[in-house]
């Protein structure tokens, strides 16, 4: 910011206390509690809480690798997709899985750029949270293509085989598209860890920590050149995320927007689906922060006020989302195509109705709870409400993309889709998967941006009585 | 920055003594203009098309105004605070927009064709399948309801602005938070229902679920660069001299960026989606706006509206430069041929013709919606005087009041 002369006749109030703002960590806590409190978490003694969560996300991962061999081996077959629902419970969970991969890298990149400090406190887990989201949401279209060891073809490498992919295919532009945004936002989240890994470093007491710690922080030395590249670099990594941000779940619409499938060929697709993804997004970042900042003693950093911000992003974007619904049906209606209007019937009145019904209830009624101060200062009740946006959003792409397979034009081609065991084990694996990654995170990096943090800190502000300036001194 | 950026430094107030006559003046030439258009009947049907693209235009500045306030609450924004109070005037225009709507409600069984077969009861399917929104009282229910929200939002919205100004109550705020809860629902219903009723029902056979957002994404970008030449104005003539800062500007350019970028997202989704699926019940919309010169109009909506905007606002620079000024004006210009390229197909299928009502109508409504905004703007203080937010926009620190009874000013700037 520049600086202000404040002109003698402006009269200046302090506002009224109940319209103060809480600041971004309480207690006017000094940097080296932050440092300590932060790193305790990477450098104590594994909690308690830590050994019964990977004890439950580990076996999980492994069944997720067993059921992948076995599908390998045998085939799609074992899942339930069947005529005329091809796109069965894979592709639901890819969606839901890259829709929660899209709140990192937005707190990251686009909140970044709009200056919003308070980001500071849950970037790096949401980060950490997107990467190791679009990791699970990998596997689906990787095993849903039947042979996954030729893979490799998706990619245009010249003349092998002599095969080119299908560029005119909505599934190829996923490709780039999730590979591109998942290769940066993994820049984006080490680049911002570099001043922080070299804290570990310094801080670590074997040589074995202080070396890969010492690795990986590239030399860090803190000095003003390094400060300065690594903003220059951040900004621009900011600045390439944030299009990514959005153009991938734009483009995981177009997988259905471009066809002409009843319920499936819609205009708003594009930005409902980016709305959509941002919501389960925060809602999984709240699912995950509200226990963390208790368990790892982090209610001074992860403060009442971040999850109440989060609560709003999360009720803009709901509300967004409960646009997009109504839109769809009001157009439905007012298309006149008796297609489209028997495919809206269908979801809410059809065989799958429980379905539709749950997704309105968790994605467009719950978020409204959060127009309450008291809802979003009660961490229990938001966190039941994160979970119920993470349900309802697994449903949004359920219905999406059974319902309007399983009753399309043709009444002798319905049908209706069953999951096979198959398809629930290798769901609930890749809640092992992430699980397992998150913990690991959690004990080998630093949850929060140190660094980061130290700069929003009340008394980082010069003029603050614990700042550094003097009153009525240079500034 | 530019000099604008601190008041210490800025420039001395422009002579704008000649410029105070022009909104009366444009009222004069283009309600001459307009009247001339209103009342010979073979001009009539280009009067009432130029008419709404006009009133469209001035009704996307009222809109975009009113969601900037809207937003401003939700987010409990601190930034906007010192421009809060033109985005405000800018919504109240929205009463002077029904009285606007007068001719086109008048000339509406001319303008849709929708109204003048279910005044035959000619058998038509779309028409039929719509019936129960496009009908004749609906029409006209639905558009008193929608001027009867916007009315009571942005007043009301005003009302307590103002009154915080008088007594600097917390309840000032927490009354507009309240309105803007529910405004928000109600800015996206109406918008939505306004431009379904006067825009995309002039081909009642075509659908498109993007249309609210896309006329929403042109009004706020057009919007956005209107309130940032209006407050660089003001600053350099100096009612808001003492109050906006850089942040300001650099917040309203980022927003512009945002906008130009939000607008060609949704306006390539649309036609993209429409275009790979070619379903003829959708596509006759954009061929008929492939036809003749506005396949050119599409071209330089394409380039204007986006690209030129986009590379400009790239440089963070820029947001804060004098080029925002002729960028400002180019919004104002590709919003009209956005507007054009949406309603005059219609009237003019074989292209893009650029008619003496056209700019009769535009001169107008730019002159009567000036002189009000203006009038708005004198009768009642530039910003907000006592919002609790204002510290904070300013960049200064003040010990929050529950720490000291007696707050004062603790120091200088960050």
């Amino acid at each position: 910011m520049s600086e202000v002369a404040i002109p003698p006749t402006l009269k200046i109030q302090a506002p009224p206390a109940e319209l103060e703002r809480e600041p971004l960590v309480l207690n006017e806590r000094p940097p080296g509690w932050i440092s300590d409190r932060i790193t305790s978490v990477v450098e104590g003694k594994a909690p308690r809480w830590w050994w019964i969560g990977l004890s439950i996300s580990v076996p999980l991962m492994v069944m997720l690798f067993c059921v992948l061999a076995y599908l390998i081996s045998t085939g799609v077959g074992i899942y339930g997709n069947n005529q005329p629902i091809m796109w069965g419970w894979p592709i639901v969970n890819f969606v839901w899985w890259i829709g929660i991969g899209h709140a990192g890298t937005l707190i990251s990149a686009i909140l970044f750029l709009l200056r919003q400090k308070w980001r500071t406190a849950v970037n790096r887990a949401a980060e950490a949270m997107t990467i190791f989201a679009v990791m699970c949401a990998g596997i689906f279209p990787l095993i849903h293509i039947g042979r996954a060891w030729l893979g490799w073809w998706l990619f245009p490498i010249p003349n092998a085989n002599s095969i080119w992919p299908q560029f005119r295919s909505p599934l190829m532009w996923d490709v780039f598209a999730v590979s591109t945004y998942f290769t940066v936002s993994l820049l984006f989240w080490y680049v911002g860890l570099v001043p922080d890994l070299a804290v570990m470093r310094d801080r670590s007491k074997t040589k074995i920590r202080k070396f890969l710690y010492g690795l990986f922080a590239l030399g860090w030395t803190g000095s003003n050149r390094h400060w300065s590249n690594y903003e220059k670099a951040y900004l621009i990594l900011a600045g390439l995320s944030t299009p990514l941000v959005l153009s991938v779940h734009s483009i995981v619409s177009l997988d259905f927007a471009v066809s002409q499938l009843p319920g499936w060929h819609t205009t708003i697709f594009p930005p409902y689906f980016v709305a959509g993804a941002v919501f389960s997004g925060f809602g999984m970042v709240l699912t995950l922060l509200i226990p963390l900042r208790r368990l790892c003693n982090l209610e001074e950093v992860i403060t009442v006020r971040h999850i109440e911000l989060m609560c709003k992003v999360t009720l803009a974007v709901g509300s967004i989302v409960g646009y997009a619904y109504g839109m769809e049906v009001f157009i439905a209606w007012y298309s006149g195509s008796p297609y489209e209007k028997f495919a809206f019937w269908n979801r809410a009145f059809g065989p799958y109705w429980w379905g539709y019904w749950t997704m309105i209830i968790c994605n467009v009624v719950v978020p409204q709870f959060f127009w309450s101060k008291k809802v979003r200062t009660n961490m229990l009740v938001v966190w039941v409400l994160s979970i119920f946006v993470n349900i309802g959003m697994w449903f949004e792409r359920f219905e999406i993309v059974i319902t309007s397979l399983s009753r399309e034009f043709l009444p002798s081609n319905w049908g209706y889709f069953i999951p096979t065991i198959w398809d629930i084990l290798t769901f609930l694996g890749t809640f092992g998967l992430f699980f397992t990654l998150f913990l690991l995170f959690l004990r080998f990096l630093p949850m929060i941006a140190i660094s980061e943090v130290k700069g929003v800190t009340p008394q980082a502000d010069p003029h603050h009585p614990l700042g550094g300036a003097k009153p009525g001194g240079h500034h | 920055m530019s000099s604008h950026s601190n008041p210490s430094t800025a420039a001395t107030p422009l002579d704008l003594s000649k410029w105070r006559s022009l909104p009366t003046r444009l009222m004069l030439v283009g309600g001459i203009l307009s009247l001339i258009g209103l009342l010979v009947p073979s001009y009539r049907e280009q009067f009432s098309f130029s008419w709404l693209v006009s009133f469209m235009f001035f009704l996307s500045l009222c809109l975009g105004g009113w969601f900037m306030v809207l937003v401003h609450h939700l987010f409990d924004a601190s930034w906007s605070v010192p421009i809060r109070r033109v985005t405000e005037n800018l919504a109240c225009q929205v009463r002077w927009m029904a009285v606007l709507f007068v001719p086109i409600a008048l000339f509406a069984p001319r303008m849709y064709p929708w109204m003048e077969l279910s005044a035959n009861h000619t058998p038509d399917h779309a028409l039929h399948a719509k019936g129960a929104l496009l009908n004749i009282p609906t029409f006209y229910l639905a558009s008193i309801f929608c001027f009867a929200v916007w009315w009571y939002y942005t007043t009301k919205l005003r009302f307590w602005s103002l009154e915080q100004d008088r007594t600097g109550s917390a309840e000032c705020t927490n009354r507009m938070r309240m309105l803007a809860y529910f405004g928000v629902f109600a800015f996206a219903i109406t918008l939505t229902l306004g431009v379904i009723l006067w825009m995309k029902s002039l081909q009642h056979q075509w659908f498109s679920t993007m249309y609210g957002v896309y006329y929403f994404a042109g009004s706020v970008w057009l919007t956005i660069a209107t309130v940032y030449v209006i407050t660089l104005v003001l600053k350099r003539q100096g009612p808001l001299r003492e109050v906006v800062q850089e942040t300001q500007f650099y917040f309203l350019g980022s927003l512009l960026f945002a906008f130009t970028v939000f607008y060609a997202y949704i306006h390539f989704s649309q036609y993209f989606i429409i275009w790979n699926a070619n379903i003829p019940e959708e596509t006759f919309w954009y061929v008929l706006r492939e036809k003749g010169s506005w396949w050119q109009i599409g071209l330089l909506i394409v380039f204007g509206h986006f690209f030129l905007p986009f590379l400009t606002l790239l440089r963070i620079d820029v947001k804060l430069s004098w080029l925002m000024i002729p960028l400002g004006v180019w919004a104002w210009l590709m919003h009209y041929v956005d507007l054009q390229f949406n309603i005059m197909p219609i009237l003019h299928p074989d292209g893009f013709v650029l008619h003496w009502l056209d700019i009769g109508s535009f001169a107008f409504m730019a002159g009567f919606m000036a002189r009000n905004f203006m009038k708005d703007f004198a009768a009642y203080p530039a910003y907000p005087q006592k919002d609790p937010r204002f510290a904070e926009s300013m960049g200064v620190y003040v010990a929050p009041a529950s720490k000291t009874p007696a707050a004062k000013v603790a120091g200088g700037a960050r």
